[in-house]
């Protein structure tokens, strides 16, 4: 199984470097994970919201066109023309009510239905357009999270979310039923796992923003739910306490209305990251490039039944705060690229914060515990069919 | 007439070069100080993408002066310390102009801005777009910035971004 060659430490907080850097694990990644046994956020419903809205986005390097029917109804294709293969759709957004292929004039409905193809009397015996609708990923959707999965062997939406969805659900404002503000989309000079270990986890020592605005930090739980080692953070509202050096204090105001659900955090395996934070929803659909590249796109969103003022503050709140130019995670961004600058060295990256024994794997943390990642770890170890050294 | 307009052009161009200046030095109170001193005075950084399909998100949004004022203050003191400096270079280019009344003027200005990360020193396009500014003439006949939208072509940005664009 390890044809890749990499011995994992015998230590469940010990990670080596050489995951990160190296293009043949990157490959086997693809194999095992990208196209393997998970399932992939791709697009919330709400940014399509009307009939013949659509969205493209690319899932490790493979196209797909996720588009709202006439009736309504949204489903995931591969954005590839059943004839040729040809890329269908070069926007990254928009409305349609039909899909035309510029190549030999295939034209598909928003249902993915072949409805028209110039000279088809010259095709194969028996040729039948209704054998040639656009193909499909396997796709499911939660609270209007649409997933893909490329196995077929992947178990259920519902399984593989496990004790992740209650926390999922409140962060999707309760119903899931929201409304696109826009995004903010960038690439990273980083492993993708570098990504994912470090946007969820939050280390307070870099964050110089929190000691110079009076951030207390509110209390919290962070577990990891199902085998694949999903994070979840719940916590009740950081506040703003006494004197800020900010001259407009809206930006971090909070005008929800329940403190409580007032900070939720669900980081998916492989790549999701998603947040709720004060007033802003924020779900990140990050994809690997290449072995040094991850690209994310930062979605935001209001809620519907959001009035005027609270969809202006969202838009102001949403941002400045959190994303690759945000005030408080401008340098998140940063440690993403040293993170993997510094993993082009020998040896492992060891996780100390909340390690209680080095051979054991726990599923309850505080909220600033580092070794929170670690179940992923070991779930990301045993896909990939690292063995772990005896000593 | 074409004499007023060479002139108005001329301090249109000082405008935009001095808001070059100021980024390419990193000098955030230079920067401000391009900015009119109402209160609506404004920044917004967003990607065409986001404008064309109606989203008002952007990758800054500062809608009055007050945030314009802790802009400076994110650069200059919070983030101090905890990022990958790099150096830009802004070239801006003014494409079009109109008269909206005595005391304002809409401006269209072509951008590139190239990054050099101090660490790497490998230069790169950071984005290219336009400003789509709101000019305020003050009554010593000085030129400010308004409003200033500078709209990114480049929706997927290379890297996070520390200074206004």
């Amino acid at each position: 199984m390890t044809e890749t060659g990499l011995t994992w430490p015998k230590n469940v907080n010990e990670i080596p470097k050489a995951a990160f850097t190296r293009k043949d694990i990157y490959a086997e990644e693809m194999k095992r994970i990208f196209f393997g046994q998970e399932w992939h956020p791709v697009a919330h419903e709400s940014e399509l919201p009307n009939p013949g809205d659509f969205k493209t986005f690319r899932l490790a390097g493979v196209p797909l066109l996720i588009a709202r029917d006439m009736e309504g109804m949204v489903r995931v294709f591969y954005n590839a023309c059943s004839h040729r293969g040809n890329q269908l759709e070069t926007a990254v957004m928009g409305n349609k009510t039909e899909f035309e292929c510029p190549y030999h004039r295939w034209l598909f409905d928003a249902k993915g239905d072949l409805v028209g193809c110039p000279n088809h009397r010259d095709f194969l015996p028996g040729f039948d357009k209704s054998d040639y609708p656009l193909a499909q990923p396997r796709f499911d959707s939660f609270y209007g999270l649409f997933f893909v999965t490329l196995s077929a062997e992947t178990e259920s939406l519902p399984e593989f979310l496990g004790d992740s969805q209650n926390t999922l659900r409140e962060l999707l404002g309760g119903d899931g039923r929201l409304k696109l503000l826009g995004y903010q989309k960038v690439r990273y000079d980083s492993n993708w796992k570098s990504y994912t270990d470090n946007d969820g986890y939050h280390a307070p020592l870099l964050h110089q923003a929190f000691k110079l605005l009076n951030w207390q930090g509110g209390k919290g739980r962070q577990f990891t739910a199902t085998k694949h080692g999903h994070i979840c953070f719940e916590s009740a509202l950081s506040v703003v306490s006494g004197p800020t050096v900010l001259k407009d204090d809206s930006l971090i105001a909070f005008k929800g209305q329940d403190p409580a659900v007032g900070s939720r955090i669900v980081s998916l395996f492989p790549t999701f990251v998603s947040t709720k934070h004060l007033d802003v929803i924020n779900l990140r659909f990050a994809t690997p490039v290449d072995e040094e590249t991850v690209e994310v796109h930062y979605a935001y969103f209001a809620h519907q039944d959001d009035d005027e003022d609270m969809v202006r503050h969202r838009l102001r709140q949403s941002s400045n705060l959190l994303g690759p130019c945000g005030l408080i995670s401008m340098e998140d961004a940063s440690i993403f690229h040293r993170i993997h600058i510094g993993n082009h060295t020998p040896g492992n990256a060891i996780f100390q914060k909340g390690v209680h024994d080095q051979s054991k794997l726990e599923s309850e943390f505080l909220q600033n515990d580092e070794s929170g990642n670690l179940p992923r770890w070991e779930y990301y170890r045993s896909v990939m069919g690292f063995e772990r050294a005896e000593a | 007439m074409m004499q007023t307009d060479t002139a108005l052009e001329a301090a249109l161009d000082a405008l935009l070069l001095a808001d070059a200046s100021a980024l390419d030095g990193k000098d955030m109170q230079g920067w401000l100080a391009n900015y009119s001193e109402e209160d609506e005075a404004s920044y917004i950084c967003r990607s065409a993408e986001n404008s064309e399909n109606g989203l008002a998100l952007g990758f800054m949004f500062d809608d009055c002066r007050s945030r314009l004022e802790d802009r400076v203050t994110f650069v200059n003191d919070i983030w101090v310390g905890t990022f990958q400096d790099y150096r830009t270079r802004h070239f801006v280019q003014r494409v079009k102009y109109w008269r909206v009344d005595a005391a304002t003027i809409s401006v269209r200005s072509n951008f590139s801005v190239f990054m050099t990360p101090t660490d790497s020193g490998i230069t790169q396009v950071l984005a290219a777009g336009q400003y789509l500014d709101t000019v305020r003439l003050d009554k010593a006949g000085g030129l400010k910035l308004l409003s200033r939208r500078a709209e990114l072509d480049t929706s997927v940005l290379p890297r996070y971004l520390v200074y206004p664009i």
